[in-house]
């Protein structure tokens, strides 16, 4: 039948062949991508109609023609090859086969169809199915389809995997913070704890809810957001100090360690007013800055997956306050005690692997917030330190601070300004009088 | 058939109330007067947000009722119930913060001008949807008769409600029931901007109707602070021995417009100007002099009530706005707004 | 353990709870000598005498807001309103008044009371008698609500009810009112916001609640024994608070969601359960939740067409064998 050049809006005239898919010889399957046009309005895959022979090109890629024009002829697999001078084959509209223009209704109606016929096919493989194969790194092409018209079911893939030997799932940017809260469901998909997909020697490892999600979300958040990773470097004296003269009191008084963590929530809560658009979110091609601090605390769940509760209005509170609210909700995230209040959407997060004696993390930015801070190990450093008297050699607890932030939202000297004025504060306020 | 409680004749020696209660009360009527005014003044300053509906004239109402209350009683109004809150005893820098949405409000800036509440007063609630109340004080009632104290509730509302179906539900019910409860309907003549006697089928709102429910009907000159006193005590009394509720019909004159938003346009030319005359602080004053109470006295009662407000009002104004945590606080009882695991 | 009807479960429940504490007290239309209508409070009258068990006038907002009152000044009542229809005449009471109060008193009035009514289709009432309207309440911010669906979950989900500091409303189903079951014996005590898995399955899972739960699992037997589908049978049991830990953890496990309501379509409590569930475990679905509810009509009164509107054991098969087909 004759390919004709598709109406593609009610006020286009004419199209643009771009591209086509297939040569005068491959065989097209009905609905399979055959050639892209291009108007002024849109740019658009138009799929074959039939199946069959592509047997004549007769427009080729880079000309404008009108609506109606005849561009292909593809040969259905029992249609024969027309005489020379193009008369009608027998079965196909006579108008169309003759060049006539098709009334624009009708080719529309006929895209339309296409469209949903289309559409329809994406849209059934299911959530689960789509999250299964991109973990596997598979296709839904290859593997045989037991629900209704041949659609591609969990169970199907599960079986697929197993029958291929798969190994575990492609691992996800584990070590970053959750995006979401959520109830940890209390089931894991069961088959994917099924050892039948396991070779030898192998263990499978379920992913479990929260971690899927994360998974999801910072597989994301990779792909869409232009991250720059910078680092300072500070010296903990002061805090070290502060910890050693008021920590005891503090254990005394609250039952658990007074730790470095809230001391550098306190100065990047101080930063961040100053150096607010670290404190944003992306919205479209604006920047939302905010004035609070809903700070988001990336919490270890015993290596079984990270949540992110949030201390909100962060910028409001004492050091004390701060100390008492990172315990809160450490402890409470650990016991699922949490509430949903607990975990509101942060303006930025503070993610903490210092407790392990890490030199430095980058961590993945969670939109829509656009930076995130690691708080790496502290650790005694030879340092030099000047002074009037000359340079000395010193033994000083040191840290690196690693900001990785979204190049959109700001730019690097930005950011390391914001690094340096948190150094600033580190290194400079008198901590022990922030504490009783 | 309707019987007016009269103001008696006035002598020095006459006091049934006593100069300890007098003063109280003129000293009660002031610091509604002039917290209410300085609502007003605030609001044209752009420091009261939403709407509120001042009681400027029906002071007389609310003191002469609280006045004689127990600590332990109950008091129910309306949305017209900053008077009625300030009577029982709240702080008025909690009364104007909450008109404020500051944080010192009496409920924190969550219940705003409407809602008023004072639990630790007495003062259970401002109800802002017309005759609700009326119900609910049926309730307080049945729990004291029914936890055998003889504490009374005290159930103020406007000659609008006389027309809602709440009300005649209540007041059957509390009949029936032979609750403690003293209904008391301020007739300030306009329902919001219509006069009420235009769409009710009776000259009293709420005495005319008190014969269907078996009540005696009262109506009161509510701009007597003493008159009123004199039949709440009377009230109170019959309530507390157990022979149930009573019907007040008090009646008075709101100065201001229906809320904030009202000029009340729609007031007869002179009409204010009479209701003036009769104005129930300035008469309270008059007869405590007629009494012989030194102008001293009184001088001193209204520096100490002016200052008190302007010291509310600084505290209130010094108040910082609500954390916003409290968005998500006492839904429940556990202090939280959880509605899922 | 002892066989009692659901009715009797109301009426055992209620006692259990006078009895241990005096606050509690109870009020409604013709719930003292006369028992109730549906004979839900049967005995209390002549157990506990007028004092505490009180008949009311025809006067729901006088019902509902003397609760109230009482409630914030030291008892525990409990009130009926006879059908659950008849919340439409004291809405303000219920939506207004008892659901806002502690908020906008920034927590200075507590409101333990409890609320309850006979909801449901099944008696050919037709449609002001016959409406399941625990939708209304959960949409409002303020109240608990819970629907039990056996006698024994009646008894001890009002025992909670009575004993938690909030205001709940106990949802009744007018069909089950004669439905016997096994109650344990000695104090029944249940937990308000569990849902509980009433039966496992690998396929899908089926949520529902009141008198749609014997349906469902009438339903579930069927299509293990004719399709082999072997569904998952959650019992709601609580709208709020809601339990979606336990609703979630099955649809995780089958990857597939029914819920099967009384509701009329439009904003029925498993529209909400279908938005959490979609927002929350999309990358678990295999296929669309799908929703099994009474048509956005009225009820009519005509027993076969009561019977059509309502989801039946039928509609459930049908409409899951052939989703899953």
């Amino acid at each position: 039948m004759d390919i004709l050049m598709p109406q593609l809006g009610e006020t286009v005239a004419e199209g643009t062949v771009t591209n086509w898919y297939k040569q005068v010889g491959d065989s097209v399957r009905a609905d399979e991508a055959l050639f892209d046009v291009e108007t002024d309005k849109v740019s658009t895959e138009v799929p074959s109609p039939v199946s069959g022979v592509l047997a004549e090109v007769l427009v080729p890629a880079g000309q404008t023609v009108k609506v109606g024009t005849r561009l292909a002829v593809v040969r259905g697999a029992n249609e024969q090859a027309a005489p020379a001078g193009g008369a009608a084959p027998s079965h196909a509209p006579a108008q169309a086969a003759a060049g006539v223009h098709a009334p624009a209704s009708q080719v529309r109606s006929l895209r339309l169809e296409a469209d949903v016929a289309a559409r329809s096919e994406k849209r059934k493989l299911s959530p689960v199915v789509r999250r299964l194969l991109a973990q596997h790194g598979l296709s839904a092409a290859g593997i045989q389809g037991s629900g209704r018209d041949g659609r591609v079911m969990r169970d199907d893939v599960l079986a697929h995997i197993g029958r291929a030997g798969s190994t575990q799932p492609a691992a996800a940017a584990a070590a970053s913070p959750s995006p979401a809260p959520l109830p940890a469901a209390p089931a894991v998909a069961q088959a994917t704890t099924d050892s039948s997909m396991c070779g030898a020697g192998e263990r499978v490892v379920p992913l479990n809810s929260i971690r899927r999600r994360s998974a999801a979300a910072m597989a994301r958040a990779w792909q869409s957001v232009p991250h720059v990773l910078q680092a300072i470097e500070a010296d903990y004296s002061r805090i070290e100090s502060a910890r050693r003269s008021k920590g005891p009191a503090w254990q005394a008084r609250e039952g658990y360690e007074l730790t470095y963590l809230p001391f550098l929530a306190w100065a990047t809560c101080q930063a961040l007013l100053r150096y607010e658009q670290l404190n944003a979110r992306i919205d479209g091609d604006r920047l939302i800055v905010s004035r609070r601090v809903h700070l988001g605390i990336a919490v270890d769940l015993a290596h079984d997956g990270l949540v992110v509760p949030v201390i909100r209005d962060a910028q409001d509170r004492t050091l004390s306050a701060l100390g008492r609210e990172i315990r809160r909700l450490a402890v409470g995230a650990r016991g699922n005690k949490l509430t949903p209040d607990d975990f509101s959407q942060p303006s930025y997060t503070i993610s903490n692997s210092g407790v392990f004696g890490t030199l430095i993390t980058a961590p993945i930015v969670n939109p829509p917030q656009v930076a995130i801070l690691s708080t790496d190990g502290v650790a005694k450093r030879a340092v030099v330190v000047a002074s009037d008297d000359g340079d000395s050699l010193a033994i000083r607890p040191v840290g690196v601070l690693a900001q990785s932030f979204d190049h959109r939202a700001v730019d690097g000297a930005y950011s390391a300004a914001f690094l340096k004025e948190l150094k600033r504060l580190i290194e400079t306020r008198a901590w022990s009088d922030d504490l009783p | 058939m309707t019987t007016l409680e009269q103001a008696r004749p006035l002598s020095a020696a006459d006091d049934d109330i006593g100069r300890e209660k007098r003063l109280r009360m003129y000293r009660m009527l002031l610091e509604l007067r002039l917290c209410e005014k300085r609502a007003y003044d605030l609001f044209l300053q752009n420091l009261v947000k939403g709407t509120s509906h001042l009681s400027l004239g029906q002071e007389a109402v609310a003191a002469g009722f609280a006045l004689g209350m127990r600590r332990d009683d109950y008091t129910f109004c309306t949305y017209r119930g900053h008077a009625h809150t300030l009577a029982r005893g709240a702080a008025m820098a909690g009364v104007l913060g909450e008109l404020m949405g500051r944080a010192c409000g009496v409920t924190a800036g969550k219940g705003g001008s409407m809602h008023l509440t004072s639990v630790e007063h007495g003062a259970m609630g401002s109800y802002a949807i017309i005759g609700a109340h009326l119900p609910v004080a049926c309730g307080a009632a049945w729990s004291a008769q029914y936890r055998g104290t003889d504490q009374v509730t005290v159930c103020f509302f406007g000659d609008g409600t006389t027309n809602i179906g709440a009300f005649h539900e209540a007041l059957n019910f509390a009949v029936v029931w032979k609750l403690p409860v003293v209904f008391v309907c301020e007739n300030n003549l306009y329902m919001e901007y219509t006069p009420i006697g235009t769409v009710t089928a009776v000259a009293h709102p709420a005495a005319d109707r008190a014969s269907a429910y078996g009540l005696d009907p009262v109506i009161v000159d509510g701009n007597d602070a003493d008159a009123v006193f004199r039949v709440a005590a009377k009230a109170f009394e019959r309530a507390r021995a157990g022979e149930g509720p009573a019907l007040i019909e008090a009646k008075t004159y709101r100065h201001s417009g229906h809320s904030r938003a009202d000029p009340a346009k729609y007031r007869p030319q002179g009409e204010l100007e009479q209701w003036l005359q009769r104005d129930p602080v300035n008469l309270y004053r008059e007869r405590l002099v007629t009494l012989g109470y030194p102008e001293l006295d009184l001088r001193s009662i209204e520096q100490d009530t002016a200052r008190r407000v302007d010291e509310a009002t600084q505290s209130a104004k010094a108040s910082p706005t609500p954390a916003l945590d409290l968005i998500h606080k006492d839904v429940w009882a556990n202090g939280g707004s959880a509605w899922r695991n | 353990m002892a066989e009692l009807t659901y009715r009797d479960a109301v009426a055992a429940g209620i006692a259990q709870e006078m009895e241990r504490d005096e606050r509690v007290v109870l009020l409604g239309e013709d719930i003292g000598a006369a028992g109730g209508v549906f004979k839900a409070t049967v005995g209390l009258f002549e157990r506990f005498g007028p004092r505490r068990v009180r008949d009311t006038p025809i006067s729901e907002q006088a019902i509902i807001g003397a609760a109230m009152g009482a409630a914030m000044t030291g008892l525990r009542p409990i009130a009926e309103i006879m059908f659950s229809d008849f919340f439409g005449v004291c809405w303000d009471m219920i939506a207004n008044e008892i659901a806002k109060t502690r908020y906008m008193t920034n927590g200075q009035v507590a409101l333990p009371l409890v609320i309850r009514t006979a909801n449901g289709a099944g008696s050919r009432f037709g449609a002001q008698h016959s409406q399941s309207v625990e939708n209304w309440a959960m949409a409002v911010p303020g109240l608990k609500v819970v629907a039990p669906s056996s006698p024994a979950d009646v008894k001890g989900l009002i025992a909670a009810a009575v004993r938690d500091p909030d205001p709940v409303i106990v949802f009744e189903h007018k069909s089950l009112y004669s439905v016997k079951g096994e109650v344990p014996d000695g104090e029944a005590l249940d937990a308000l916001g569990a849902a509980k898995v009433l039966r496992t399955g690998k396929d899908c899972t089926i949520a529902a609640l009141a008198l749609m739960v014997p349906r469902a699992m009438e339903a579930a037997e069927r299509l293990q024994a004719e399709h082999g589908i072997e569904c998952e049978v959650i019992d709601v049991r609580s709208l709020v608070p809601l339990d979606t830990r336990t609703i979630m953890g099955s649809v995780v496990k089958t990857a597939r969601l029914f819920t099967v309501e009384e509701n009329p379509r439009l904003c029925g409590w498993g529209a909400e359960v279908a938005s959490l569930v979609a927002e929350e475990c999309f990358w678990d679905l295999d296929a669309p939740i799908v929703r099994i509810t009474t048509p956005h009509v009225p009820l009519p009164a005509a027993d076969s067409l009561e019977d059509a509107t309502i989801p039946s054991v039928e509609r459930i098969v049908d409409t899951v064998q052939r989703a899953m087909g």
